[in-house]
């Protein structure tokens, strides 16, 4: 199979949890208060995407698979896709939230550390999206990945932001935070090749 | 009754209970049985109380405002003792036993009572058409059926030492998924200063659209206090004691920083997570803007004369 296609079919399982939410926004099926459905599931596949794009390294590190999609490929569809699902999140924010009133978002910004600790996570994201293409790995060389180990410090800023919003129930964001701190211990020790 | 029916096999040695073990059909026609015996005179009238539910329209309190859509009020609920999901309550909604409910009051009164749900019935219900504002920032139009607190707590005689009511919600940790977890500190607790116990529009509630208060809603008794954060709106409550001292809310304790005593709706004191200016009507995408005092500032603003709402938030 040609490699742009496994591209487009993995892009489209990647959009697949939007293309839902947007079925369900059509046939008025977001419950109670769509908006706050909208913005917690683009949140949480924010953050799935971003932990799955975390996963990469360590599922080749102990099981050396043999990918249908190329690694990097794959990594880089993932972590596009966490930039698409913030952007989303980020947009019904504004629309919705925040009634399209630049003044508004920004007096929220200044007044609650999670919007500003979420904004400031997918504000980095921009050019680690900006410089995912090879042409961009070429020209930047040993800098490309000093600058994609960011994903790193975005990841935890997602995090964070979740768990300074959540009300009293940290269980979501703690789970979150465990599967984070064991993406990144895996990433500091020398790990079995299981296969 | 007892049931022709083989008991149902249960694991270890718990007792059934009445309803566990008696169909539902027999039940209705047991139910049946006493209206109709009502009917004929048979039984004295506080059984009518649990044969019927009957209410009737507060005419002073119907504003001309769009009522929410009922399935949003019971499916779309913040009751953290069946999960904090806002889908978990009406999902474990059967995990709370109502059964042979009582309230107590006590504490500073002449006479402290316990009354079960006949004696509460036994009020006259009426409807009111109420805002209801969460403080996570969406709200809702709904119609609540009940009594005010006021001709309750008279029924107790509260002495001069009653300054403050406290609301304390069931504990029952072995059905209550939601109080496996210490989440809040169990049982959930509110309260009120005297004077906004007794303010008419504070309302002891037992019924929603129509019906007796669903599971979910905080059946079969809470409390709707209009002007205030839905959350000091205490539900399922099963002792209201009167107090000297201002009593601390479980969210008080969770994070004082974000939770005052008094929670009145206020679009200027915006809370660490949610500015309080707009709110959104549940089935509703964009926001409206939010009133002081949820709209009620003719009937209370004068209870909190002299005081600094950023303040006492």
């Amino acid at each position: 199979m040609p490699l742009f296609i496994k591209l487009f079919i993995v892009s489209l399982i990647c959009a697949l949890p939007a293309g839902l939410l947007t079925f369900d926004l059509l046939t008025d099926n977001l419950g109670a208060n769509p908006v706050e459905t909208l913005e917690h599931t683009t949140g949480d596949w924010t953050i799935y995407f971003l932990l799955l794009t975390l996963s990469i390294t360590p599922i080749q590190k102990l099981f050396s698979p043999k990918w249908w999609l190329p690694m990097h490929l794959t990594r880089r569809v993932l972590g596009l896709s966490a930039f698409v699902y913030a952007l989303l999140h980020l947009a019904i924010y504004f629309v919705f939230d925040m009634s399209v009133d630049l003044n508004e978002a920004l007096t929220d910004i200044a007044e609650r550390p999670f919007i500003l600790i979420g904004m400031l996570a997918l504000f980095l994201l921009i050019p680690l999206a900006i410089t995912s293409t090879q042409g961009w790995q070429r020209r930047l060389k040993r800098h490309w990945q000093t600058l994609h180990k960011l994903v790193y410090l975005i990841t935890f800023l997602g995090i964070l932001h979740y768990a300074l919003l959540v009300k009293a129930d940290l269980f979501m964001p703690l789970l979150y935070m465990t599967l984070f701190g064991i993406l990144m211990l895996m990433r500091q020790f020398k790990l079995p090749r299981l296969r | 009754m007892k049931s022709n029916l083989k008991p149902l096999i249960r694991l270890g040695n718990t007792t059934p209970k009445e309803c566990d073990v008696t169909p539902e059909a027999f039940f209705l026609n047991r139910r049946q049985f006493i209206r109709s015996a009502l009917a004929a005179g048979l039984f004295s009238s506080p059984i009518a109380a649990l044969a019927d539910f009957n209410f009737s329209p507060n005419s002073t309190y119907r504003p001309n405002l769009k009522l929410t859509d009922s399935e949003h009020a019971l499916n779309y609920n913040n009751f953290y003792e069946l999960g904090t999901d806002k889908s978990d309550p009406p999902r474990y909604a059967d995990r709370l036993i109502t059964d042979n409910w009582q309230v107590r009051i006590e504490g500073e009164c002449a006479k402290p009572q316990t009354f079960d749900m006949d004696d509460l019935l036994a009020f006259d219900q009426e409807e009111r058409i109420y805002r209801f504002r969460c403080v996570e920032g969406w709200s809702m139009v709904v119609p609540w059926i009940g009594f005010p607190l006021s001709k309750l707590l008279d029924k107790v005689e509260p002495t001069s030492k009653a300054k403050y009511v406290e609301f304390i919600s069931i504990l029952d940790r072995e059905n209550l998924p939601g109080q496996r977890f210490d989440i809040l500190n169990w049982p959930y607790r509110e309260g009120l200063r005297m004077d906004e116990a007794m303010h008419p529009l504070t309302l002891m509630t037992t019924g929603l659209y129509g019906k007796p208060l669903q599971n979910q809603n905080g059946a079969p008794i809470r409390l709707i206090v209009p002007w205030k954060y839905g959350f000091k709106s205490a539900k399922s409550i099963v002792t209201i004691r009167l107090t000297d001292k201002q009593p601390v809310s479980s969210w008080m304790a969770a994070a004082p920083s974000e939770y005052g005593f008094y929670s009145n709706v206020n679009p200027d004191v915006s809370h660490p997570r949610w500015s309080q200016a707009k709110e959104r009507p549940l089935g509703s995408f964009f926001k409206q803007k939010t009133l002081l005092f949820n709209g009620y500032a003719d009937e209370v603003a004068s209870l909190y004369k002299g005081m600094d709402l950023k303040k006492n938030y």
